[in-house]
């Protein structure tokens, strides 16, 4: 199954300049902890090519969300994405 | 039992006439609409421009302003003019008296600062106040000398300090989204952790409702152990999921959410659906801090930019643009040693993820030329250079003699000005900080 037919929310957004936030809310408990055991850690660090990432579970709300910290400012010369709106999109088809 | 009607997600984005109007006959006990963000980028602030502007802003606040002063409740405007400084206040002054004089409204309205002075940022940064937020770099004393403005991100004390004078209006510079809604209540004596966690809510309006929309009304009540909330809008409800996803929005932590007098901790809270359209929620913390802590803001010219725009749809030339572009911006670089940086985004290939791209097959790209330059005239000339270079490049195996760019527009270039990026995103944390935002008040 791929995430984004387990999801109920799959999004990404700055949270203030110089981070990104991704929420990753699933549709029921099973698909979540069935998520959990392939978007780990190590899956973010590896996508977004981080030394570290800050990621939680949020296990009232089936939610695993992952904050790391830009490679450049919002709206800076090199950034490509002020809003930081479509970082999730490589996470779309990952298998769980 | 408090009422709060957050206007919408953001001044400037409009608002339902008819749902502001029915959320006003449920005995409304102030009306509050959040200004300003950072999520356009650093130009508002670097530029002094409003990003909502005259007719936008005049056309969401006439309005509502008119029913709250007819009604005789607050009506508190957070970050005005989008970045909160003070010439983005002096643009909204000018507004407010418009509105004020066209509709012969008379009220008290005050107006608190929030911009810093630039020699107290520096004091502040040499005494080792100035700190890294979540672990972005450490800023320097450079940084500071070039910002055009450097705002903060105030609390709810100022808010508190003039609804006390007797302001029925309140119009702030940079304000946390959720110090807007939350000083009121404060003011009335709610629980500061019901306030805070309504108002981490409810400032982006209808966000957080199904059908979801920054454009819509929500009303927040507090109650003695827990508050609600309900979209203006009947077409719209607050679920138990909708608000608790809401909650998770634009922060970093899900259980932990700083404000510049303390911390709201979350991973208590419970969230329950209280009739079909309402959300009651209760449960979580506000721990208060002893030192006020104030999130900085700064941003800096760096540059004036020019771009063109073409169309590439020939297929040899799509397997080798990485090459060309590399070379002509090699030679460009090398033939105009002046100080400019040159920036090629390709769209349908890899310009929205950049090196996070997976895939890899494009069969037509709109490229950008994108030129930031010390000067405007720099960048058009730098960036004319490298689109003609583009337009008759000649790749291997290309047959196109006559030119290798669909252009849409002519001129292919277009000046855009200014460009600033942000140089301060950091916290100060020293005493009496709050001396620094003066509130004025101002009759009508």
């Amino acid at each position: 199954m791929k995430l984004q037919d387990a999801v109920l929310v799959l999004r990404s957004k700055n949270a203030g300049v110089w981070h990104i936030t991704i929420d990753i809310i699933f549709k029921n408990r099973e698909l979540y902890e069935r998520g959990q055991k392939k978007l780990d850690e190590r899956l973010f660090l590896k996508i977004y090519n981080k030394k570290s990432v800050e990621y939680f579970k949020c296990d009232n709300i089936n939610t695993i969300k992952v904050s790391f910290l830009r490679d450049s400012a919002a709206g800076s010369i090199n950034d490509s994405d002020c809003l930081g709106a479509l970082f999730y999109i490589p996470l779309l088809d990952i298998d769980i | 039992m408090i009422k709060a009607l957050s206007l919408m997600g953001q001044l400037g984005y409009g608002y339902h006439k008819d749902s502001f109007l029915s959320a006003l006959e449920e005995n409304i006990d102030f009306i509050g609409v959040d200004a300003g963000s950072i999520d356009s980028g650093p130009y508002f602030l670097g530029s002094g421009k409003m990003k909502a502007n005259y007719d936008a802003a005049r056309n969401d606040l006439e309005f509502p302003l008119k029913k709250a002063i007819e009604l005789d409740i607050p009506f508190i405007i957070g970050s005005a003019g989008y970045a909160g400084a003070d010439i983005h206040l002096e643009q909204m002054v000018n507004i407010m008296k418009d509105i004020a004089a066209d509709n012969k409204l008379h009220f008290k309205m005050a107006i608190i600062h929030s911009e810093f002075d630039k020699n107290y940022i520096k004091d502040e940064f040499l005494k080792g106040n100035i700190k890294s937020y979540e672990k972005n770099k450490e800023i320097n004393s450079d940084d500071i000398d070039k910002s055009t403005h450097i705002v903060g991100q105030i609390g709810a004390d100022k808010f508190i300090e003039s609804l006390k004078q007797g302001c029925n209006v309140i119009l702030s510079g940079r304000a946390t989204d959720a110090s807007v809604y939350a000083a009121y209540p404060l003011l009335m004596g709610c629980k500061p952790e019901l306030c805070w966690h309504m108002a981490k809510i409810i400032e982006c309006g209808a966000l957080c409702a199904k059908p979801a929309s920054p454009s819509d009304a929500l009303i927040g009540a507090i109650d003695d152990n827990c508050f609600y909330l309900k979209p203006a809008d009947k077409q719209r409800k607050c679920t138990a999921e909708s608000a608790m996803a809401h909650s998770l929005y634009e922060n970093i932590n899900p259980f932990i959410i700083e404000e510049p007098d303390g911390t709201l901790i979350l991973d208590g809270a419970e969230y329950e659906q209280f009739d079909e359209r309402t959300v009651k929620i209760s449960g979580a913390k506000w721990i208060e801090r002893k030192k006020t802590t104030i999130k900085l803001e700064g941003a800096k010219l760096t540059g004036f930019r020019t771009i063109a725009i073409a169309g590439i749809r020939n297929p040899l030339m799509i397997e080798q643009i990485d090459d060309i572009t590399k070379k002509i911006k090699e030679e460009t670089i090398k033939s105009y040693d002046d100080n400019f940086k040159i920036n090629f985004r390709l769209y349908g290939k890899n310009g929205v993820l950049n090196d996070m791209e997976f895939l890899n097959n494009p069969y037509e790209i709109g490229i950008i030329i994108d030129v930031v330059a010390n000067n405007q005239t720099l960048a058009h000339k730098i960036c004319s250079i490298a689109k003609s270079n583009l337009q008759h490049y000649d790749y291997k195996g290309r047959t196109a003699t006559g030119a290798n760019l669909a252009f849409p527009y002519s001129p292919a270039e277009f000046d855009l000005g200014e460009v600033y990026e942000f140089s301060i995103y950091h916290i100060l944390e020293t005493d009496n900080v709050n001396d620094n935002f003066k509130v004025e008040t101002i009759e009508f």
